[in-house]
This record gives C-alpha cells, structure tokens and sequence, in this order.
C-alpha cells in the first residue's frame, strides 16, 4: 500500500493530514501515538471505511476509492469490535464472512479456522455468551478468513486474551515469508520490538517519526517513543 | 498460500446475507412479532377511530389497511439496521467486497417477506373485523396487489432507513422520510383494494393501480441503484 | 497563496453582480406581471376578480417544480464532484421551493374559498399534491439538521434526488384517485385560455422564474462569504 499526502477532515478538524506512508509487501507496521493522533482514522481510510479528504491513497494496487471493491478482497481488518452478529453463532458469522468474500471450500476452511482459535466446542452457540477474549479470537479468525494480503490492526493486544495473542503473534512472525503485509496500530509501545520491522509515531495527525525497529528491544522502543511524543 | 484474490459472486452474497437476516429474526422473532401484534392493535383501534362499535365500515376497507400496512412497514423498516447498528457489525459488511446494492438487495427482499408474513394476519383480520359482503372471492386480487406494494415499501423503506442509520433521533426520523413517499403507495393500495371489495369488481381501475404501483416500484429501484453506493460511502 | 485568494475574492464578486442583475431583472418582471394581472388582463366572466389570483398560481406551481427539478440535478452532482457548491445549490433551492409551495397552498386556499366557500378542497389536486410535497420537503430539513459533515451534505443530496422522485409519484397518484372516483373537474385552465389570458400568464411565469433564480443567487453569495470567512478566520487563528 502507498499512502501519499493523504488527510482526513472532521468538520473543520484535521483528524489526519498530509500523511506519506508506504508499506511493501513482507513488511510489518507498527503505529503509536497518544489517543486522538489520527491512528485509528488513518487505518480506517485504508480500510476503506472512509474516504480520504485530501492525498491519494493506493492499496493493493488499487486506488482508491476507485479501486475500493478489489481492494477490499485482499483486506483482512479487525477492528475494536469483534464486527461479529452476537446472536448468530461463530460458525454461522464465518460463513456469512466466507459468502461474501467469495471464499472456496468454504466449511472445511471455517472448521479449520475454528480449530486454529479454540473455538470449536463453542462454534454453535451465540456469540452473545461468549466471553471478550472468545469474541475477539472470533474476529482473528474472520480476519484470516479470505487469506488477505495486507492485515490491519486496530489495537489488537487490547482485546485480546493470551491464547489469541499468541495466535496473532504467531501469525504475523510468518508474513515475511509468504510476502504478505500488515499495519499495526497499538498503544502498547512494548510489544512493537517483537511484532513489527517499523516504528511509525503519530502526532497530532501527522507522522512525526518513521523508522526500522532493527532489533532494538521492548525498553528501548519505549524510549524512543517517548522522546517523540515528548 | 495462493495469492489469488476471489472473485466473489453477488448472488452468493445476496444469498449469504439474506439467510444472515433470516436466521436473526427466527432466533430473536422480534421485528415479525412486532409487527403483526402492531397491525391488529391499529386495526382495532381504527373501529373506534372511525366509528362506533355498530358502525359499518365497509366502505373504508381498503383504506383502513393501507394505512394499517403503511405504519406497521414504518415499523418493519426501522428495525432494518438495528442488528448492524447496535452490535456494530457494519464495519465488517462494508470492508467486505460487498457491492452496495446488494446490501439493498438483500433487506428489501427481507422487509418484503416480513410485509408477506404480516399481510398474511391483516388481509384475513380485514375481512372478518370490517367487511360485511362479498370479501373472500377476491382474496387473490388483494394478494397481488399487496405483493406488489410490498416490493415498493421495501425499495423507498430500504433507501430511507439507510439514511436515518446515522441521524441523531433516528426512529422520528424514518417516520418524517419515509410516510410522505407512501403517500402515494397508500392511495393506490387502497384504491385497488377498494375496487374489488364489497360490491361489483371495477376491474379496469383495479388495474390502473397496480400499474402505477409497477411505476412507483420501477422508478424507486432505479433511485436506489444510483444512490446507494452513496449511502454508504464514508 | 495570493493568487488562489484573488482567485476566490473575484468568484465571489462574479456571484455579487449576477445577483444584482437577476433580482434588478426579477424586480421589474414582478412589477410588470402584478400590474398586468390585477390591472390589464380581461376580468373572468364567472369567477370576476378572484381569478386573477390564478395567474400566479398556477405560474408559482410550475415554477416549483422547476425549482425541484434543479434540486436533484444539484444533488446528482454533488454525488459526482463532492463540491461542496452544488449542495449550497441544492438546499438553497429546496429552500425557495418551499417557500413557492406554501405559496401554492395559499393562493390555491383562497381561490378554492372564492370558488368553493371553503379553504381545503381535498377534490382539488393541485391543493393535495402540494400538501404532500411540502411534507417530503419538509423531512429534507429535518433529515439535513440532524446529520454532520460529510454525511449531512450526501444524505441530503440523495433525499433531493428520492424527493424529487415522489413529487411526480404523488401527482401521479392525486390523479388517478380522483378520476376513478370522479372524472377530473378541476383542469389548470390553460387549454380554453384566450389569448390576452396567456401573455400575462406567460409573463407571470416568467417573473416568478426570475425571482427564483435571484433569491437562489442572493443565497448563494452569501454562502460563500459565510464560507470564505470561516475558512480566513481558522486561517487566521492556526497561523
């Protein structure tokens, strides 16, 4: 994906402006940045979710919002909420989800998926009483569904119990290899050393910092953010 | 892992997200219930809102339910996206390479099976409750032209419903949108129904309504093609 | 920066003087129509003076839908540029149309209270379908104060396209109704008008087109300056 100069205007707000970002394939990208920086709002527009204001915005070579449509089948998104109906059962909402991004074969793949989240002796009940983590493993799993090229996350650690965070972070470790891409918002500036190649800080609605992580640890990326937002 | 993207088949989709609204409303049974429960209550509350309880109504039958069917779709249509909304699961639709309109699609065809299930309660209830005469020979005629009013309230409905999504006070606001636009399906419903209910069937004016319902339809359908990616183009 | 400034200042001036023309223009056309209703045109042989009213009328009538007309177009555009300009055009337009559609209503109540004893005809179609375009037009403000930014400005240029739909619908429907139940009575009157009739009634139309296009641009010069002045003063307070 490219991002080029792209902003976003809330009203008379600049939620995002004149944002350069690229991100090639294989590459994991992490953004940090204080709460109403414009992290969320970024990842939305490459979502697709919202329009940008201004800029252009290419995504799986698509631009959009042109492209939008296309774009989208190569997309895996996982948002805050699980994006999953909670009266229908987890098997039920994957399969939804696989109808609608076209997927093959699609029972084998959504008891495969189940299987890989721990949620098979739970996938026919309502997704009403499944505990926060169940749900977000849920919507790991919606994510990986269509085997997207770009992930985006939104703050995945947050809502995510153990089991699903290992499972997400054992997934990231393998883009390299098969060339796939991801964008990382998080909070949790620690865990950027071990899940991303890039440290990308925004302010205000702007990148202020963007630069590899190259094998610093958890104490020193902590660091460096904090002299940025300083 | 193939990089190949699929290439999503609509009619897959369609078929995905009307059996989605379907197995909703068979667990939850809410709009449906709803809806029929309303239609009988304002049914009865129209012998009094009209009349006494010896006077004889036949006359206003077709009105009575049009204007019956026309509230109780308000309703139906405003319980479209409360799944999507409240459970915020609409994100999840929209980033999915779902074509606007078969989103459309899929609820229209979803309020059209509710409107069916609850005429198939108020078009018997009518005819007991209001009509004194002949009534039940021309059941099918009624069938028909409600099938095809059902079509037209769900086109408008569906339009209207996704433009109060995101409206502050979004249950007055369907209202305010949406009966103005049933002005006219309430007219031609009830002119047809009256045309062949308690006396002579008037077959030629019972056809011109249906026509113009075709009309209302037809041109609704091609409002709703044009303007719905925009509904949801944030 | 100084050039696009110019560039937005001499626009605006461009927008000033048509509107000084079209309401000059509209101003004298008003004049002359009210004066050649009320004054020249032959006086109805059976309803006398009250008839005059339907110059008006019927030309505010026909000239609303115009007004709609030019609302949805507006709307469609604003849909493909995303300039904000063709939604100042839109709810501008749906404004004055408004305006002409209550007009309707009470030029059309009185008549119908001249010709008939009574203020509300619910036989008179033209009275009816107003009422019913009003009530659409009206949800169009209710709908625009009730959304922000972006969706407020693409909500509303759909319901101006989906209104502009019904309008026709709910004539169509007026009609039908009322020729079912009794053939149609009540004709506009223009087919039998005789000659020294239609030339003040052309006139008529005329003035009330040109007094729509003049409010439209008095409106929509000063939602520009509205505009161009906020965009100074948030300029003014991040610098």
């Amino acid at each position: 994906m490219s991002a080029c100069g792209v902003g976003h205007i809330y009203g008379e707000r600049a939620a995002v402006a004149d944002v350069h970002l690229d991100v090639v394939a294989g590459e994991r990208v992490a953004i940090a940045g204080p709460n109403g920086a414009g992290k969320s709002t970024l990842l939305r527009m490459v979502a697709t979710l919202l329009r940008t204001g201004t800029g252009t915005l290419t995504v799986l070579g698509e631009e959009l919002p042109g492209g939008a449509r296309r774009a989208r089948c190569g997309i895996g998104y996982l948002a805050h909420d699980p994006l999953a109906y909670l009266d229908l059962s987890p098997r039920q909402n994957l399969q939804l989800y696989a109808d609608l991004f076209g997927v093959q074969d699609a029972d084998r793949r959504i008891d495969d998926l189940l299987e890989r989240v721990d949620l098979i002796a739970r996938a026919d009940d309502p997704v009403r009483v499944l505990s926060r983590g169940m749900a977000q493993r849920l919507a790991l799993a919606r994510m990986l569904l269509h085997e997207p090229r770009l992930l985006l996350l939104d703050e995945p650690h947050a809502s995510l119990d153990a089991a699903g965070t290992a499972l997400l972070d054992a997934e990231l470790a393998t883009m390299h290899a098969d060339g796939r891409a991801a964008v990382i918002v998080t909070h949790e500036v620690e865990r950027i050393a071990s899940v991303a190649d890039r440290l990308v800080v925004m302010r205000r609605g702007r990148i202020v910092v963007d630069e590899p992580v190259a094998g610093r640890g958890p104490a020193q990326v902590r660091a460096r953010y904090e002299e940025c937002i300083a | 892992m193939s990089m190949a993207v699929n290439r999503p088949r609509w009619t897959r989709q369609l078929a995905g997200l009307i059996r989605k609204d379907l197995r909703l409303e068979l667990r939850t049974k809410e709009t449906v219930m709803a809806m029929v429960l309303f239609s009988i209550v304002t049914l009865t509350i129209m012998q009094f809102g009209f009349g006494t309880r010896d006077d004889d109504l036949t006359r206003f039958t077709g009105g009575l339910m049009w204007v019956t069917l026309a509230f109780t779709a308000v309703l139906g249509v405003g319980r479209s996206y409360v799944a999507e909304r409240e459970q915020r699961v609409l994100d999840g639709i929209l980033a999915s390479p779902v074509p606007r309109v078969v989103l459309l699609a899929a609820k229209a065809i979803a309020i059209v099976i509710y409107m069916a299930i609850t005429e198939l309660v108020v078009i018997p209830v009518v005819g007991i409750f209001f009509v004194k005469g002949p009534y039940w020979d021309s059941i099918g005629w009624i069938a028909l032209v409600a099938l095809i009013a059902n079509v037209c309230i769900a086109l408008s409905g569906t339009l209207f419903s996704g433009l109060a999504l995101f409206t502050r006070a979004r249950d007055l606001i369907l209202p305010v949108l949406f009966l103005p636009a049933l002005v006219p399906v309430v007219i031609a419903g009830a002119g047809a129904t009256h045309a062949v209910v308690g006396g002579p069937h008037d077959m030629s004016e019972y056809r011109g309504y249906c026509l113009f319902l075709v009309g209302y339809a037809i041109l609704f359908l091609l409002v709703c093609i044009a303007t719905y990616d925009a509904v949801f183009d944030d | 920066m100084p050039s696009s400034t110019t560039d937005h200042a001499s626009r605006r001036v461009i927008g000033a003087r048509a509107a000084l023309i079209w309401g000059v223009i509209a101003a004298v056309l008003v004049t002359v129509a009210s004066v050649g209703v009320f004054l020249v045109a032959p006086e109805d042989a059976d309803q006398g003076v009250i008839q005059r009213i339907f110059y008006f009328h019927v030309a505010i009538a026909l000239v609303s839908l115009v007004i709609f007309a030019v609302a949805c177009v507006a709307g469609i555009l604003y849909l493909r540029t995303r300039n904000v300009r063709w939604d100042d055009v839109s709810v501008t337009a749906i404004r004055i149309g408004m305006l002409f559609s209550v007009l309707v209503i009470i030029t059309g109540s009185i008549w119908a209270k001249a010709s008939w004893g009574t203020w509300w005809v619910w036989a008179d179609p033209r009275l009816v379908t107003y009422l019913i375009v009003v009530l659409i037009y009206a949800a169009y403000f209710v709908l625009r104060s009730s959304v922000d930014d972006d969706r407020r400005l693409r909500y509303s240029a759909i319901y101006a396209i989906a209104g502009f739909v019904s309008v026709p619908l709910s004539f169509y429907s007026v009609r039908i109704a009322q020729s079912f139940v009794h053939p149609v009575v009540f004709t506009s009157g223009g087919a039998n008008m005789p000659g020294s009739m239609l030339i003040w009634f052309l006139i008529s139309l005329a003035a009330m087109l040109a007094l729509f296009i003049a409010l439209l641009e008095v409106e929509l010069v000063g939602r520009r300056t509205e505009r161009a002045l906020r965009a100074l003063s948030l300029r003014l307070e991040s610098s």
